[in-house]
Parts: structure tokens; sequence; C-alpha cells
């Protein structure tokens, strides 16, 4: 092992913490570039605009739920999304995804176990 | 008579070839170690995956006369592993295909909690200095504050090997100890008011970020710090797996078999290196307390940074989030998420405390890599 490069604990504490806290700004730089020249973000919010002016938006929802899914169902996920603050004429559909829980579930208990 | 003599020196040979003739009292303590740890996996379910190889391997570490690190074989094969760095690598491989940096892409003014967090590994640096301990054996004592047993594991290996079994065994205790050792000292530095902060929704985060972001961080990282380009490249390139879309194969591979493979030899070599001349010793007992100490500060830094953080965006960041800024992912972003929720009830903080939280992993392995580059 070579010679560190001093022995004072508080210098080192500060030099350490100075050098992680400059790399993870330096981090967060690069995530703010990667966002402003994603060539992917304006294509995204395009066709979302011309959707916004919905008149009536329950009924909207009930049309767009699948076979599958009560009214009284559809009714708890719209007020659940309502509850964080957005309107009704912004849901514009409700169905499920194709998503395995149960391997997700394993998934997050393996990484609790390791970290 | 030949008959009898003979029995009777064979017997002898038996018994001085067998570990009983060389067994000790050190011995009979670290088998009584390791059946603590073995129940403390098996019963109360205290990080299981990990705890249980440990002490099962605390245990075959104290078998006299096994040869298993002198002659080559399984075990031998096993610590080559743990002393060249080859595990922890492959493990941050899996947990980068297992974690979602889209917290963090979406708001990366977390990292700053990340990195706030990290000032309990050198809370503890300077308190190990001070009890006596070399500034090599002080760094990797305090990066237990890390909550991040492959860095802890990696940093040791590196900085003190004869510290790696105390350094490994007090990081997973710990960690499986978060909602107990957080909670209060979350409560004692917020408000009321500041617990019941409610921040808004993050924004989506594109399929191009979630690509880009492992790309560039690892030739970042790796070029700033090279010391640790192996643990934060397997990161991100396990990450790449699981972001790109093209690689889920190699993803399913890195986050199950592989992953849990790497454990069983990762934690097992841990254990093997838990041996009675190593372990028995007044200075595990200091790493014991150092690492607390080390939980504690980490939790307290990321709460203060969080307030800080709190006051600046207008009350739109609560500061609870900023606990989970000590890695043990996702643990201290569920901690922060149960505290949240007991000041307000129908406030979700788990998406927001994950960004801090990963950011925490990233931040861990920058001060595993900055006390590489400056003290080995």
């Amino acid at each position: 092992m070579s010679q560190p490069v001093t022995s004072n604990p508080l210098i080192i504490m500060l030099i350490n913490m100075t050098v992680v806290f400059l790399v993870l700004i330096a981090l967060g730089i690069v995530i703010n570039l990667i966002h402003k020249i994603d060539p992917t973000a304006k294509k995204e919010k395009a066709p979302a605009e011309p959707a916004a002016p919905a008149p009536t938006a329950v009924p909207s929802v009930t049309q767009s739920a699948p076979a599958g899914l009560s009214p009284e169902i559809v009714a708890v996920i719209a007020a659940a999304v309502a509850s964080y603050g957005y309107g009704m004429d912004q849901i514009r559909a409700i169905r499920p995804i194709a998503r395995d829980g149960w391997k997700q579930s394993g998934r997050n208990i393996v990484a609790e176990r390791l970290l | 008579m030949e008959l009898f003599n003979a029995f009777a020196v064979s017997l002898q040979a038996v018994w001085h070839d067998s570990g009983f003739s060389a067994f000790t009292g050190g011995h009979a303590i670290m088998i009584a170690v390791g059946l603590v740890l073995l129940y403390l996996a098996i019963v109360k379910e205290f990080e299981p995956l990990l705890l249980g190889p440990i002490a099962f391997g605390c245990i075959l570490a104290n078998f006299p006369r096994t040869g298993f690190l002198e002659e080559p074989g399984l075990m031998q094969a096993i610590h080559y592993g743990i002393a060249n760095e080859i595990f922890p690598p492959l493990i941050f491989l899996g947990i980068g295909a297992m974690t979602d940096f889209g917290p963090l892409i979406a708001r990366p003014a977390t990292l700053l909690m990340g990195a706030a967090a990290q000032i309990g590994v050198f809370v503890a640096l300077v308190g190990a200095m001070f009890l006596g301990f070399t500034v090599q054996e002080a760094g990797a004592i305090g990066i237990i504050g890390g909550a991040d047993g492959p860095t802890a594991i990696y940093l040791s290996i590196q900085m003190a090997p004869h510290l790696l079994g105390a350094i490994a065994v007090a990081a997973y205790s710990y960690m499986s100890l978060v909602p107990l050792i957080q909670p209060p000292v979350m409560k004692l530095l917020t408000t009321q008011k500041e617990r019941e902060v409610v921040m808004e929704q993050m924004r989506p985060v594109t399929k191009f970020e979630r690509v880009c972001f492992p790309i560039i961080s690892a030739i970042l990282i790796s070029l700033l710090l090279p010391p640790i380009a192996s643990l934060l490249g397997m990161l991100m390139l396990g990450n790449l797996f699981r972001e790109s879309g093209v690689m889920d194969r190699l993803s399913d591979t890195a986050q199950n078999s592989l992953c849990n493979i790497v454990t069983i030899f990762l934690a097992t070599g841990t254990g093997m290196t838990m041996s009675a001349e190593s372990f028995l010793v007044p200075q595990t007992l200091l790493i014991i307390v150092l690492g607390l100490i080390a939980f504690i500060f980490g939790t307290a830094g990321g709460v203060i940074f969080g307030k800080i953080m709190c006051r600046t965006s207008g009350w739109k960041i609560n500061p609870l989030i900023g606990s989970a800024g000590v890695s043990a992912v996702p643990m201290a972003a569920r901690v922060s998420q149960v505290v949240g929720m007991k000041a307000k009830p129908g406030n979700y903080l788990l998406m927001h405390a994950m960004g801090p939280n990963v950011a925490g992993v990233i931040g861990t392995a920058v001060a595993a890599g900055t006390m590489l580059a400056m003290l080995k």
C-alpha cells in the first residue's frame, strides 16, 4: 500500500465529502443534459395535445374501460386518481396492463436482501 | 496383540488428524456465533438470503485442519473470488438489472440527498481513527454507513482484508435493522409539518433517458474514479440490460440465476473469513459500535439535507425521503414511506424516496472510490 495523502481524519472527511458531492452534482448535470437533448420527448408530447379537450370525462372513461371492469371498479380507480389532484377530464382510459406482479415482487425481495 | 497395537496406533492417528485434537475455545465460540446468526436468519428472518450462507461459512471456517484456503478446491476458488474482487461487481450487475433509475432521472436533485447521507461513512472513519485504527482500516469500517453490502466487501478487501468478516457482518446486520434504526432519527430531526409535506407527481421518463443514463454514467464515473470502474460499470451494464428492451434474456439471467449463484459464493466466502483468529479480537466490538454510529449519522445527514431542500424548494420536498440516501435498497425507501404514512395517511413517498435511495448506491460507490484513490 502506498502512503495516504493525509492522515488528518477531518481533512479526509472534508475532501471526500466534497468529491462525493461534486461527482453526484456532475451526474445530475448529465441527467439534465440528457433530458434537454432527448429527441423523443417532443414526439411523445405531440399526440397528447389534441386529446386534451374532452367534453365529459366520466362517460368517456366508462366507454374506454374493457368489458371485464365493472363500473364500481372504474369509479374507485377514478376517485383514487382524482385524489392525486388530477381532474376527471385527464383520465382517457382504464385498462389492465400485462404485468407479472408475483415475479416483480420476488425480484424486489431479492434486491432487498442484496443492498 | 499385534492386531490390538495396530488398532490403537490407527485410532491415535485418526484422532491426531481429526479436527477435535486442534479444536480450541475460540473455534467453539465462533461456531456458537455462527449458530446465533443462523437463528437470526432462519427464525427471525434477518436478511436470510445473505446471513444464512454467511453464518454457515462462519461455522465451516472454524473447523480445524480442513485446509480450505491452503489446498486447491471449491473453498479456495470461492476465496479467490472474494479476495480478487470478482463477486461484488457481479452482484452489482444483478442489482443494476433490478434497479429502476426512473425516479432519480425524473428528479436529479435527489442525488444531493444520496451524497449528504454519505456523511455517516466519514463520521465513522473519523471515529475509527480516533480509536486507533489505521486510516485504511478506518475507511473500510466507515463504509458500513453506506448500507451497501457489496461495496463494503469490495472496499474492505482492498483496504483491510483482515477486518472483512466483522465489517460484512456489521453491514448486513444493520441493513436488516434499518426499520428499527432510522425512524427515531427521522422523527427527532423533523417537525410534524415537515413530515406532512405532500410531494408532486414526478415527470415521466422517456426510454431515451433510461438508456442513455447507464451508458453516460458509466463513462463519466469510471473516468473520474477508475478504482470503482468495475463496480459502477457492472451496475450500469446490468441496468442497460434492463432498459434497452432488446436484452431481456441477459437481464433475466443477471437479476435471477447469476445473482443468486454469486450471492451463494459471496456470502459463504464472507462467512469463511470469520475464523476465530481474525474475528475474536477487541476490534470487532468497536467495528460493530462504529457501524451503528455510521448508520445513525448517515440517516441524519440525509434528513438534514432533505430539510434544506424542503425550504429551498418552497416546501415541495418531504425531508423524510432524505433518510433513504443511505442505500439499503429498497428497505430505506420503505421506511420513508412508513414514517410519512404515519404522519399523514395517504401520503405516498415510496416512489419519491427511491430517487435518493438509488442515488445512495451510486454515492456509496463514489465514496469508496474516493477513499481508494486517496487512502489506499
